[in-house]
Order: C-alpha cells, then structure tokens, then sequence
C-alpha cells in the first residue's frame, strides 16, 4: 500500500476521487469538475462561512457543512446534488431574495451578479414572501464608491478586504440582524488606493463604482485581456469597451502578479486615453499628414540625416524597441539612449500587494532590447552629444505625460538636434517646433510584450478599435518606415516582431507571444521545447 | 467644532485604561469595557466619543463603530439622562410590561425610542433583562425597578424628575 | 441522603454574599485541597464520573469538555464563564453572582486547577451592573485574601480573574459568539470547527462553562462524584436551579434535584397558576425550547425526559402562560426577540427570523391567511440546521411548535381579523396590544 500521507481519498457525487490534504471540499470539488456556489468565499481572503450557499451533505454529519470552509478528509463522502444540498441552496437562495429589491433592470452589476447567476440556477420560481421588504441606506461611502444597502447581502467580502489586503479599516458592517449594512465611520470615507476592488469582489450590486455607474450594461461590452502599464507590477487587466471606447478596468487573476487585484491609479488612469491633449495626427511642418503617409515622411526626413539619434521611453513594447533598434542599425552609426518619467512613491499593503515606484511599465524590457545602461550612460551621451550639437536628426518618443514629470530636462536638450521627429501620445512643448510630429499609442493601445520589475514577461494588448482613433501603431508606422528602407517586405504581427527579438536576443530566447499567453512567464523561465510559432500573419 | 479636541479621559479614566489594557493579551480585547469608560466619562458614546477611543486605542474609527452600533446597551447619542428601558420580551409581556409602556407613554407623552422635551427622559423597548420573576421590569440607566405596578412606575418617574431637580439639571 | 441546597441555602441572610459568611460556611476548603491536594486529571475524572452536565443549555457533559483541551501547548489557556444570563425566561446565575458569588470563585479556581488555566474571564451581561460590581467587589476581595492571585490558597498556582461586560446582545450567550465579544469584536459566533477547547479566546484553547455548571465543582469535590451522581437521575444528575416566571403565583428560582416533576415545580413550588386560572402553556428551558401544551407537563425537568418529551431543558426557564394567552401573541414576541438578537451574518439566520417575526405580525393584526401556518413551518425547516451557530434554531423551535400546537388560536385570529388583544384594542389608534407584546 503506498498510503501517501499526502493525498486524501474520499467520495464525491459517488465516485472515489482523491486530492491533496488540507483541501477545503470546495476547493478539491473543482478539480473535478464540480463547481459549487459561493457568495462570501473569496480565494484571497479569510473564510467567513457566512452565506451558507455552499452546502452540501456530508456523510459525517447530520447537517449540511459548508464546503468553503470543511476540508477533505479519508473517507468523507460528499453529495453536491442530494435532496439536502440541493433544498439548502434553495432555502439560502429565497432567504437571500426575500428582501432583495430586484432592481436587475436599473443595477450596474447586473449581467455579472451572483445573485442573479444563482437564482436562475438554484432560486425559487415564485416568492412567498408577502410583506415589506426592509429598507437600509444608499448613500457614498468614498470619493469612487456608493453603497446600494438594499442589495448587501452582508457577505463581509469588502469589509475583509479592507482589513486583510489593503489594511486600511475603512469598512464596517453596523447594525445586526437584518438591519446589518455596510457603512464607514462618519466622515472618514473610504479612500485607499485599492478601494475600486472592493466594488469587484461584491457579489451583487452593493457595492457601485460611481466612475462606472450607469455607464454600460456589462453584456453589451468587449473585453480585452491585457496588463495595466500605471508602474512596473503589470497588474494583469481586463479592458472593457463599448463602442470601442473604454468604460472601465478590472483586474484579471494572476497569483504570480497581482492575485485578483489591481489599484486605483491603473484602474482609472484609463481617461488619459480620451485626453483633450491626446495626438490624433500627424503633423508635418505644420501641415497634416493622412494615416498612410507618416511613414513615407519618416522615411524622407531620415533619408538625408546626417547622424541620428533615437529616445525611447520605458512604455514601449519591446516589439518597437526591436524595430527602432533594427532600423538605428541599418542607419549605422546611430545613438540609442532612454528617458525615465519621474519614480513614483512605493505603496505595499498587509495583504502583499504593493504598487511600484518605478511608474514605467516596460523599463526592464527596454533594458533587455537595448541594453542595461540605456537609461543611464547612454543617456548622459545623447544629452551631451545634443548639447554640443552634433545630432542632426532626433526621433523622440514622448509617451506618458511627455517630458513634464522628468524635469523638462530633455524639453531644452531635443530642441538642439537640428531636424527632429517627435513620437507622442500627448501634445506638449516636445511638439513644438518638431519636423515631423507622429501620433503615438498609450499603454492599453498597443500590442506586445512588456517585461514587469520581477523580470516577468506578458502581452499587453491593445484595445483599440476604429471608432475610437484612426492613426496607425507604432508598430506599424515603424515596419512600414522598414519597407520604405527596403529592410522588411511586408509588416507582420507583435507576434511575428517578437519572434525576431527572440532570435536575435538573448534574453529573450525561447519565448514566443503564444507561449506566455494570457498571464506571462518570468524571462529566466524558458519553455522545454522551443515554441515553433510562425509570426507570419 | 472641536469637540474631539477637546474630548480627553481623566487620569483616572486613563489609569483604568492602562489597567484594563493589562488584563487581554491584545489591545483590542480592551475596546468594549473602555466604551464603558468613555461611556461614563463622556455621557454618550457619539461620534466624537467614538473616534476619540478609536484613536486612542489606535483601531480604525470603522471598527469602533460597527461594535458600538451591534450591542443595545450602550448609551448613544441623544438619549435622555434617564433612559428607561422596559423589558417587553415574554416573561414580562405575560405580566403587563405593555401596560408599563403605555403609562410611561401618557405620562411623558414620547413614544418608544423618544426623547421627552426636557431631556430627562428616554423610553426603550429591551429584551430580557435576566429578571422575569420581578416582571415587569424598568431599567432606569444601571438600576433595576422590579415587581412594578403602574402606580410604582408614576411613582419611579415622579421620584426621577425630582432627583434631576435636586441635582439642578 | 436529603436533598441539600448548594446555591440558595443563606440567600435570605443579610450577608450572605461576603467572604466572611462563605468561608464561615466552610467556603474555598475544596478549592484549596484541589489546589494544594488534587492532580489535574484526577479532577478531570471525578467530574466526569459525577456526570455533571452543562447548565447553559446544551447540556454537554464538563468532564468530557475539559478533557478536549491540549494537555501540552505552548499558548495560555483560557477559562472563559458565560455569566450572559440571556435566554428568555432565565434569572439563575444572576441569583449565583449576586447572592453567592464567592462560589462561582471557588467554582472557577477548581475548573483553572483541574484544565491548567490561568486567566479566566467572566462574561456578565451589560445590564447586570449590580450584579457585575458584586463580583468585582468578591473578585478584589479575594485577591486581597490570597484566595486568587500568584499564590492562591498558598498553593504555586496562579490565577487571574476578569469581569468582561457584555454591552446588550443574546447572541453572546453562545459560546463563540461570547468569544468574539470578549475579543473586542461585533459578538457574532465563530465557525466550529475549530472547538473553542483547541482553538478559542485569542486563538488558544479554552473552556467555556456556565456560572451555575461551576458552581457545582465545589460540592463535587466535597460529596465525591459517587454521592452526586445520587441526586436526580444519574443521566443528568445533581442540584438545579429552575426559573420559573409567567403566569403563577410565585415566579422565583427554586434549588431543587434535577428530574423534578414540571407539574410539581409550577403547582406547588410557584404557587401554581395565577389568579385560580387554567394552564394553557409551558416553555420549559428557556424560550428557544418548544412548547408544551397542559397535558405534556407530566414531565421531570432533565435533560433525558424533556429531550424525549420533544423538547428541552435548556437553561432551564421555565415560561408559565394561562388559558387567556393567546399563543399567536406569544409567538409575535418571541420572534421579535429572535429577529431582534440575530446576530445576522448567515442568511438562513437573519432573514428567516425577521421573516417570522413580519408573519407573526401580519396575522396577530388581522392580515393573517391559513396558508401562513404552513409557511411558518417551511421557514423554520429552511432554518434549522443551516446556520453558524443555534440561534436559528432557537428561534425555529419555538415557532414550529407553537404553530403545530396551538393551531386553534391561529385559525381564529386569521377568522377574526386579528388575535383577541388586537382585536379588543382596535381601531384605538396606539397600535394595539398585537404593537405591545
Ligand atoms: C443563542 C444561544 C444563546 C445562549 N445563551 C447562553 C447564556 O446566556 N448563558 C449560558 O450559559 N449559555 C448560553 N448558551 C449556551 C452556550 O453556547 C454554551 O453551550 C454554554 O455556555 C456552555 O457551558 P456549559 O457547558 O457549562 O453549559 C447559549 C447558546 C445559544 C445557541
Ligand atoms: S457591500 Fe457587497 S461585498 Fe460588501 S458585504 Fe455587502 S454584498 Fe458583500
Ligand atoms: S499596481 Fe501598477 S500595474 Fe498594478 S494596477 Fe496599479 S498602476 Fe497598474
Ligand atoms: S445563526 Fe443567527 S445568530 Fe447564529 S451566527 Fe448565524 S446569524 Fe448569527
Ligand atoms: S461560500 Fe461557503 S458559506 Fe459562503
Ligand atoms: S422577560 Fe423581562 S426580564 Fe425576562
């Protein structure tokens, strides 16, 4: 017998199965395929065994048990679908809905409501409640969160959130019984920087974003699968638009990064999409230049430059950071140098979470393409070289907000090369007098590869969508300015353009856009085999 | 305002406190019986007297508030210098403590959960005050008024409002 | 042997309360010969052996309890006395700490010997404020005597006591939610597992014991477990004290054997029923337990007997009503207690109770449909079982057992708009007796 003490046998639904010891029964049931409900369990927080709607029946006990909170154990036999499991869903599914408005119709959860997914699916079909339903507040409990207390279903998620992760206290349940809701002490609002996830993990409409609050039925909108580029964690992200227009951010699970959460700072930092600020098109000499015709400038203004010189910023994907070292190649001779926005302040939480000083999403990418002393040495190169005038032509990616955060240092240096091209996401005193001033992507607009503080790789990708702005990627104007330079035949994918970096790169060997796929690898981490993924798309 | 400001505990409240604090192995433990201090030193347990033992005992306000407001007994803010609370729970509903409401009511003229104009008085409905052989039963602040008949309840409201004229209120 | 009283026998003496008079009645002696005389274990075992069994309610065998606590840990362990005193109908160790609190001490100090605990914690509810500086008073003197302390009774062993008040909640009667409470928290229960013996105040393990269950120990110690398993029935035996309040005569606290018959306990210990009326109903233990109609009260109050007779002794309150109760009222008050105290974390808990609470109501003032009668058992089965902690079913027990017997008094106020008092008082616009009760 090789009774491993590690393993637990047990019965579930009637076949034997086993698992790890130390499993909570709902925890292992989902390794097989059975998914039990739940309101108040949250992986990344303590059991509160509170809702009730996880019950099953246990042959080791006479009542139901909650299966969020028992764990596995030799011999256990668990039943999720018996008369008793089956009739405890239901009791705590009517108790749940007897005082619940069941205002879906006018709800901003609704479409991504537990309560709602559970009442279809364990819910009675008619109430046999008769009298009033009890009224608690709705009110603002902090500068982004309103509470609906008709819809608290008193679950204490947001309330352990705030006590476990961000350590911040904010919330409180008051009151007991059926008057128990959420609330804040009198004029102390909650205002942490990871507030907003409280609004995620309420199951059901409690909790309302007043950022987002009314502002999309949640069914009507697309997702993208992304990273937050706010500072070098690389929250994993969910971008949702309608329209092609961004309506809000969510954090996407990744127990390597971010767990379940992200902070406030990436998850609103979306607006600057929408900026009035925000380059829309290329500028020539003063005139504009249509979509399909930057690279052909780009290509002209290079073409009779004398030496040039190329500033990348730490939000390019290393896909551009590949291109614009391909193509300073081909120039021969051609400085690259990098410039950092302002750090931030670090901010870490009880719960483990932390959001990075360094507010630069790829710099450890930059790093990688282009070498380690990139934002240092070759920095302090380009900006003597600059001040003593030998740069003939510049090509200056601006991203973020432009040079303002850094100092304005570079704002005096770029104006010193004799022709410059100004890639930026935001008009600013780096466009004035620019030769060739060429709309850039922000972080969430492009697609690629960043490179997090922890040396972690993941995509990034891009949500936008031709309503909501016309100008071509980075990526594009770049392989096109290729083409024109007779260095590439046709554009390929970020997929296709990183599969070059990782030909041509050490660092990043082995690695394929498909092999990180939705939630990274750490660069040292290299797949067994090597990906034999075509970028030929 | 500066209520909180001006909120402090006394050295002998203080002193009370550091003692309590050395009986739980946590500080928190300490937070319901200093409540009770800040009860009897403040006169209420409102906002300002909550935050003030919040800070105090370095607990989040939040925290404070969701224990104050899950118990019955402690005096929040507004109520009456007598708070009499009758117990309506069944021993003493058997015994006429619905009756004992209603003389309060006519007498006052406030209804449960009220506050007479002048301020002395408050009437609660309680639960079980663990003294159903005495029932009905009053308790004004911390005393009980056991066995009461109506006449004994004009007679406890009477023998009120003259301690809080000797006292000068 | 003839029954001996243990708690109550000096409670009409003027002092009956101070060290003087307790140890001038042979007080602490058992606590010093466990202290300087007993093994731990060998304490464990006699209890066990005299069978005593919880006074709080569930009736759960001491021994066995203590016997679940750790023997080696590296934490403290902790003694906590629920002194909550909260179940409807009962007004026993309020009596104990008032009147005799010195035993509650000698109680706690044998307990502490016995598990090897060092602190213990009294959980007095908030209202008892005579009560609470009654044992602080017993508490301070004690100290001051060497009773407690580092050297109790000139023993090595240390012990510290400290009255906790409770600040006005039921649920902190129950065991985990008292824990919560003394922690410093909202007094909601805990989830079980893990048992306060492994894992409870502050994380460590500890014994909970009500205040009358300790003051048994003395009287254990000094009869022998052999002679107290003599008195009452030796499933549920020793000395107890019955509530009984309502509609008799006499409402008090009668120290009586275990077993003794409900009949003999209301008719000639509390006087019998009020003003020459007929018996309608019997709450016996407290009002989580179910009802019993007139014809059931031929029962002894133990925990086997009432157990068997469908219902429960609980803590033992026993709640009187005579032939002019209307039992749709009654019902309306209880579920207003239960609605009220709910602690409200788990669902089955907070909305069931509030839910029979309105129903109660609907049909106490006249919009009452036959179908609710049905509904009121469907809620209650909805609840029992369900939930953290027993409140849920302390307050399903009652309603279940009221509607099923008392049916009668339903169907009528659902024919006449409303229950009689309703009735009677309506349209008089202060809210009826149906507001009141
Ligand atoms: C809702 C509820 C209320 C309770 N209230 C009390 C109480 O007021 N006093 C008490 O001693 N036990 C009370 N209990 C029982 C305790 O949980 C626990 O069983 C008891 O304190 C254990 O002590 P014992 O074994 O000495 O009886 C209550 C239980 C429940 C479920
Ligand atoms: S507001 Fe939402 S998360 Fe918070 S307790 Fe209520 S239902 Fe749960
Ligand atoms: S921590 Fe950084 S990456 Fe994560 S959400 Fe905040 S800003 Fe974005
Ligand atoms: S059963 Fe009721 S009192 Fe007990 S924990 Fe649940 S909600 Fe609270
Ligand atoms: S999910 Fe298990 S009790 Fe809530
Ligand atoms: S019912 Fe009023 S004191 Fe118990």
């Amino acid at each position: 017998m090789s009774d491993s003490n590690s393993t637990v046998r047990w019965t579930l639904n009637g076949t034997e199965v086993e698992n790890e010891a130390g499993m909570t029964i709902m925890e292992a049931a989902k390794v097989h395929g059975v998914d039990i409900p739940q309101f108040c369990y949250h992986p990344g927080l303590s059991i509160a065994g509170n809702c009730r709607i996880c019950m099953v029946e246990s042959n080791r006990s006479p009542k139901p048990v909650i299966s969020c909170s028992e764990r596995i154990a030799e011999g256990l036999e668990i039943k999720t679908q018996s008369e008793v499991a089956v009739d405890a869903r239901n009791s705590v599914m009517e108790f749940q809905l007897i005082n619940h408005p069941l205002d879906c119709p006018v709800c901003d959860k609704a479409g991504e409501c537990v309560l709602q997914d559970h009442s279809y699916e364990h819910g009675p079909d008619r109430s046999r409640f008769v009298e009033d339903k009890n009224i608690r507040h709705t009110k603002e409990l902090g500068p982004t969160i309103d509470i609906w207390g008709n819809r608290c279903i008193v679950c204490t998620r947001c309330v352990r959130f705030c006590d476990e992760i961000s350590g911040t206290g904010e919330l409180c349940v008051v009151e007991r019984g059926d008057r128990s809701v959420v609330d804040v002490f009198p004029g102390v609002p909650i205002d942490n920087s990871l507030a907003g996830n409280t609004v995620d993990i309420c199951p059901v409409g409690a909790l309302i974003s007043s950022d987002f609050k009314y502002e999309a039925r949640v069914w009507n909108m697309d997702k993208t699968s992304s990273v937050c580029g706010g500072c070098s964690r690389g929250c994993n992200v969910e971008v949702e638009t309608l329209d092609g227009f961004v309506k809000r951010l969510t954090p996407r699970e990744n127990l390597d990064v971010n767990d379940w959460w992200m902070c406030d700072h990436g998850r609103y930092g979306w607006r600057h999409l929408y900026a009035d600020s925000r380059l829309e098109s290329a500028q020539h000499d003063g005139q504009a230049v249509s979509p399909t015709g930057t690279s052909g400038a780009l290509h002209q203004l290079l073409s009779s430059s004398s030496s040039t010189a190329f500033l990348v910023d730490p939000y390019m994907t290393c896909e551009e950071l590949h291109l614009v070292r391909s193509i300073a190649n081909s120039l021969g001779g051609s400085t690259i140098a990098g410039w950092l926005p302002a750090a931030g302040t670090e901010e870490t939480f009880p719960g483990g979470f932390k959001i990075s000083a360094d507010k630069h999403p790829n710099r450890k990418g930059a790093e990688h393409v282009l070498g380690s002393d990139l934002f240092t040495a070759s920095a302090d190169q380009l900006k003597s070289a600059l001040s003593n005038g030998s740069i003939d032509t510049l090509v200056a990616f601006v991203g973020g907000d432009g040079f303002e955060g850094a100092g304005g240092e570079w704002n005096d240096l770029i104006s010193k090369a004799g022709k410059r091209i100004v890639f930026a996401t935001q008009q600013g005193s780096w466009c004035d007098g620019a030769d060739l001033v060429v709309p850039a992507t922000a972080p969430l607009e492009k697609e690629g590869v960043w490179v997090n503080e922890d040396d972690r790789a993941q995509r990034t990708r891009s949500c936008r969508s031709l309503t909501s702005n016309h100008f071509p990627s980075e990526l594009v104007v770049l392989q096109e300015l290729q083409v024109h330079m007779d260095l590439r035949n046709r554009p390929l994918s970020a997929a296709g353009i990183f599969r070059e970096l990782s030909e041509t790169s050490d660092a990043f060997s082995g690695h394929s856009h498909s092999g990180l796929g939705d939630s990274g690898s750490p660069l040292s981490q290299r797949p067994a085999a090597m990906s034999s993924e075509g970028g030929h798309s | 305002m500066t209520v909180t400001e001006t909120l402090a505990f006394s050295d002998e409240a203080m002193k009370k406190y550091e003692w309590l604090l050395s009986r739980y192995p946590t500080r928190k433990a300490a937070l319901l019986p200093t409540l009770r201090i800040a009860e009897s030193e403040f006169g209420e347990l409102g906002v300002p007297q909550m935050k003030y033992v919040a800070d105090l005992m370095e607990i989040p306000p939040a925290t404070v508030f969701g224990v104050v407001t899950f118990y019955t007994h402690y005096r929040r803010a507004g109520v009456g210098k007598y708070h009499l609370q009758v117990c309506s729970t069944l021993s003493c509903a058997l015994r006429g403590s619905g009756d004992v409401v209603s003389r309060v009511t006519e007498r006052l003229g406030i209804g449960v959960g009220e506050t007479s104009e002048c301020g002395l008085f408050t009437l609660s409905k309680v639960e079980c005050l663990g003294s159903c052989d005495t029932a009905p039963v009053i308790q004004c602040n911390d005393d009980y008024h056991e066995g009461l008949s109506l006449e004994d309840v004009d007679a406890l409201i009477e023998q009120l409002r003259q301690e809080a004229g000797k006292g000068g209120a | 042997m003839s029954f001996r009283k243990i708690f109550t026998p000096y409670i009409h003496e003027d002092k009956c309360h101070s060290l003087k008079f307790y140890q001038s009645k042979g007080g602490y002696e058992q606590a010093r010969k466990a202290l300087n005389d007993w093994q731990p274990d060998d304490l464990i075992e006699t209890v066990k052996a005299a069978n005593l069994r919880g006074r709080g309610g569930a009736g759960f065998p001491t021994g066995v309890k203590w016997g679940f606590v750790p023997k080696q840990v590296d934490k403290p362990k902790y003694l906590a006395v629920n002194a909550d005193e909260s179940e409807p109908g009962t007004f026993k160790d309020r009596l104990i700490m008032e009147k005799n609190p010195h035993l509650l001490l000698e109680g706690i100090i044998i307990c502490c010997k016995a598990v090897g605990i060092h602190h213990a914690y009294i959980y007095i509810r908030g209202e008892f404020v005579f009560g609470a500086n009654r044992l602080q008073n017993a508490i301070d003197r004690a100290y001051s005597e060497g009773i407690l302390g580092e050297n109790c009774l000139g023993s090595d062993f240390k012990l510290d006591v400290t009255v906790h008040r409770g600040a006005g909640a039921y649920i902190c009667g129950e065991e985990t939610g008292m824990l919560t409470s003394i922690e410093g928290d909202r007094g909601q229960p805990k989830l079980k597992p893990p048992f306060p013996a492994v894992e409870g105040l502050f994380g460590c393990p500890t014994v909970v014991n009500n205040v009358e269950t300790l003051a048994n120990l003395p009287y254990i110690l000094e009869i022998g477990a052999e002679e107290y398993r003599k008195i009452g029935p030796e499933n549920s035996p020793g000395p107890k004290l019955f509530c009984v309040s309502g509609h008799v005569e006499k409402p008090g606290v009668f120290e009586l054997p275990m077993g003794v018959s409900l009949r003999t306990l209301i008719d000639e210990h509390a006087g019998g029923v009020w003003k020459g009326r007929k018996l309608k109903a019997v709450i016996p233990g407290g009002s989580s337990a179910h009802v019993l109609t007139a014809d059931e009260c031929d029962v002894a109050m133990d925990i086997e007997s009432l157990a068997a007779a469908g219902t429960m002794l609980g803590s033992a309150g026993v709640i009187v009503m005579d032939e002019t109760t209307c039992m749709v009222d009654a019902l309306l008050n209880i579920m207003r207690f239960y609605h009220h105290e709910s602690c409200g974390q788990c669902t089955p808990c907070r909305e069931g109770t509030g839910w029979l609470e309105k129903i109660a109501h609907r049909i106490a003032v006249g919009g009452g449909r036959i179908e609710d009668l049905d509904l009121v058992t469907e809620v209650c089965d909805r609840m029992v079982g369900k939930t953290i902690c027993a409140l849920a079913d302390a307050a399903a027990f009652p309603a279940e057992s009221i509607v099923k017997k008392f049916r009668e008094d339903f169907v009528a106020a659902i024919e006449n708009g409303g229950s009689p008092a309703w009735v009677k008082r309506h349209p008089a616009n202060t809210g009826g007796a149906a507001a009141h009760v």
